[in-house]
Parts: C-alpha cells; sequence; structure tokens
C-alpha cells in the first residue's frame, strides 16, 4: 500500500469511527467488514485459540462501538486505536488464561521471517519504526516483535529465550528508550 | 516530575504488552485515572502498531458479526462486556474476600450494628481502595482507603450488582472523598466503580472501564 492510499484509508476508518459513535450500525458494520481479517489475525496470534480470537474481536467491536466517541484523532491514529482495542482484549484473555491454568504453556510457533519486517514499510509511522528498529541487535528487535505480535510476557520471553527474567526487562526497556530516542528524532 | 521518564517507559511496557501482574494492573490503573500516562499509551500505540503488519490476516468464523450485533443491538450495549468483566474479575477475588473478612472481624469487635461489608479493589487485581460498610438501616458508609485521583472531568459511579443480576443498579456519583446514602441492597450484591462523564453515567449503566469492585460480606458477630 502507498503512502497516498494509506492515508485514504485511514481517513475512511475515521470518518466510520465517527459515525459508529452517532450510533451508526451500519458504519460498524462497514467498520467490521474493513478490519475484522486484520484484527482476528491479530488477536489469533496472541491467543492461539479461535475461541478465544473471537472473544477478543467481540468484545473489542462492543468496546468500538460503545467508545467510539472516545476516538481522537489528535492522539493518534485511528488504526493504531482500533488494533489496540483488540490487542489488549486478547492480552486480558491470555493474561489471565496463563494464571487459571496450571500447566499453560505458550505454542512454540514462531515466525521469525525477515521478511515481516519489510512489510513494515506501508506508511510512514511503520518506515521509520522499520528504520528505528535496524538500530537494535537482531537478538533485541527479536524481543520487541515477539512481545507485540506474540503477546508474550517478560516471564514468557524469558522462558521461550533461556534468559533471566531482569534480563529481558532491562533488553526491552533499553530497546524501548533506543526507539523512543530514534524515532523522536 | 522525575517519575515521567519512567511513567512513560510503563506506558511503553504496557503496549509492547509484555507486561504482567501487578506492573501491568498498575498500568491500566494509570490509564483510567493519569491523562498524562493515556497520552504517552496513545503515543506509543502510534509508535509501535505499524509492528501488527506481521501479522498476516485471518477470516474471523462467520458467525460472528451476527453475534456482535445481537449485542449492539440490545439497548444495554455495554451488558456483555461489563458481565464479562465482571466474570474475570470474580476469578481473583478470593484474596478481597479474606480481607474482607478480616476487616469485617474488626468492625464487629467495635461496631456490631453493622452487618455487611465489602473491600473494593482494582478489578486488575491490587491493594483495596475502597471499603463499604452496610448498616441495618440502610445506610451505607464509602470510604477510600488509598488516594484515588479522578481525571478532570470525570466522576467515580458506584453500581450494587445483585447475585443472578446482568444489569447494575447505579448508587450514584461516588467522590474520592468517600460519601454517605441509603440504600437496600439485597444479601448477595457486589459493589462496583466505574469512571463515567462528569455527572454520571449518561445511560444509566456503566460505559466506563469498572475500575474496583468488591462482594458486600455479611458479618458474623463473634461468639463467646
Amino acid at each position: 500500500m502507498s503512502a497516498t492510499t494509506h492515508a485514504a484509508a485511514s481517513d475512511e476508518t475515521a470518518a466510520l469511527l465517527q459515525r459508529c459513535a452517532g450510533g451508526d450500525r451500519a458504519a460498524c458494520r462497514a467498520l467490521y467488514d474493513r478490519w475484522s481479517h486484520r484484527l482476528y489475525g491479530i488477536a489469533l496470534r496472541i491467543t492461539r485459540q479461535p475461541s478465544l480470537a473471537a472473544d477478543a474481536l467481540h468484545d473489542a467491536f462492543l468496546q468500538i462501538w460503545q467508545q467510539a466517541h472516545r476516538f481522537d484523532p489528535e492522539r493518534g491514529s485511528p488504526e493504531a486505536w482500533v488494533v489496540g482495542m483488540v490487542r489488549y482484549r486478547a492480552l486480558d484473555i491470555v493474561r489471565r488464561q496463563a494464571r487459571e491454568i496450571p500447566g499453560y504453556e505458550a505454542d512454540d510457533r514462531e515466525d521469525e521471517s525477515p521478511d515481516a519486517l519489510a512489510r513494515l514499510v506501508s506508511s510512514a509511522e511503520g518506515a521509520a519504526l522499520h528504520r528505528c528498529l535496524k538500530e537494535l541487535e537482531a537478538d533485541r528487535r527479536r524481543l520487541v516483535v515477539m512481545a507485540f505480535v506474540d503477546g508474550l510476557s517478560h516471564s514468557e520471553l524469558a522462558e521461550r529465550l533461556h534468559v533471566p527474567l531482569g534480563t529481558v526487562k532491562s533488553w526491552i526497556r533499553r530497546s524501548l528508550l533506543t526507539l523512543r530516542g530514534c524515532l523522536a528524532s | 516530575m522525575s517519575d515521567q521518564p519512567d511513567r512513560d517507559l510503563l506506558a511503553a511496557e504496557y503496549v509492547l504488552g509484555s507486561l504482567e501482574g501487578d506492573d501491568r494492573a498498575e498500568a491500566e490503573r494509570l490509564l483510567a485515572t493519569d491523562q498524562a500516562f493515556a497520552r504517552s499509551v496513545a503515543d506509543w500505540q502510534q509508535r509501535l502498531t505499524p509492528l501488527a503488519a506481521h501479522v498476516a490476516p485471518v477470516v474471523p468464523p462467520a458467525d460472528l458479526w451476527g453475534r456482535i450485533e445481537a449485542d449492539i443491538g440490545s439497548t444495554g450495549a455495554s451488558v456483555l462486556p461489563f458481565r464479562r468483566r465482571i466474570r474475570l474479575w470474580q476469578t481473583s477475588t478470593g484474596v478481597a474476600l479474606a480481607i474482607a473478612a478480616s476487616l469485617a472481624a474488626f468492625i464487629v469487635l467495635h461496631q456490631p450494628e453493622l452487618p455487611r461489608v465489602a473491600v473494593m479493589s482494582p478489578m486488575a487485581g491490587g491493594a483495596p481502595v475502597l471499603t463499604a460498610t452496610a448498616e441495618r438501616n440502610g445506610a451505607l458508609i464509602v470510604r477510600p482507603t488509598a488516594a484515588i485521583s479522578v481525571p478532570s472531568g470525570k466522576d467515580l459511579e458506584l453500581w450494587a450488582l445483585a447475585q443472578g443480576e446482568t444489569r447494575p443498579r447505579s448508587l450514584g456519583v461516588l467522590p474520592a472523598s468517600g460519601t454517605r446514602l441509603v440504600a437496600q441492597l439485597a444479601p448477595d450484591t457486589q459493589l462496583l466503580v466505574s469512571l463515567e462523564p462528569k455527572g454520571g453515567s449518561p445511560t444509566g449503566q456503566p460505559t466506563g472501564p469498572v475500575l474496583y469492585g468488591g462482594w458486600l460480606v455479611t458479618v458474623e458477630p463473634p461468639r463467646g
């Protein structure tokens, strides 16, 4: 997607959110049609179970319906807002599962494809993030991507990478500080 | 403002999704109550969301929209997620009940006319922030046990949800300093506090996040 079509898609999502805030169910349906495949993919990647991913998407859309009026274009893009809705619901679900089901273990599937980084460059923010992620060492970069995309907690990351918990926390913090500095420049 | 950089980093970790336990609960609490933190979260969402492009789209179950539409079609659009939030929270009430029981014992020793008490803790877990005592004459006294900061333009609202009910009943706006009101409450009732627009929920049901909750526990006078 070029930067121009990306901006147009973003405007359309913002307009749908605005109509959704006004109680327009058709707009909410249009938002679902536009976003459900991407959002379900995101939820499924985090929850790793179709029924839980459906729960996350269900909750996210009810929340979008109720809270669309709170979307503030001054604070961020409609994509970031909508993706956030489903990610936090999915994370709520997996953090709870991890607590409630003894012996719960994260799926071992991993997507370490370096091509994934290239896919970022579809928007201005994506291009900037791509540039700044390259400032991180490869293993730190992988940690950041795994946390965001797979929804792995600090302790799950530590277990997965066979690194002490404190080390994971400190790597993530330093990586985020590096990203913040780089993205601000 | 020496804690601001740490707060911004906490916001970053929250958005990244790697927080767990108390740290995550603290971030959720700040998100609901601290506008600067909410801005940090929005900024980090903006920075990190392009990472979601890593994930391939997947077609959701065909009946999912129908289920969503059925829920947004009902007048109480907030009922289902609300109910689910309650369910989440009920899984972690054991500790709060234990605290309530110990507090109840303490209160009974001093004020035997107080038959029920609730200790309200953050839904995401953490230390209690409010206690409520229901007197036999129908008075309900709510007191904060910790400082509660309410964002400007917002109010806390107190709700009662009786066992088996799905829709909570508003007991009114709750000042952060506590309140005293009169309410007839069923024996098994949860008290809940949500964050609402100034003046309280415009819909008669919670519209904002449910921040705190606790069960009213009947106080048994100590024997002997």
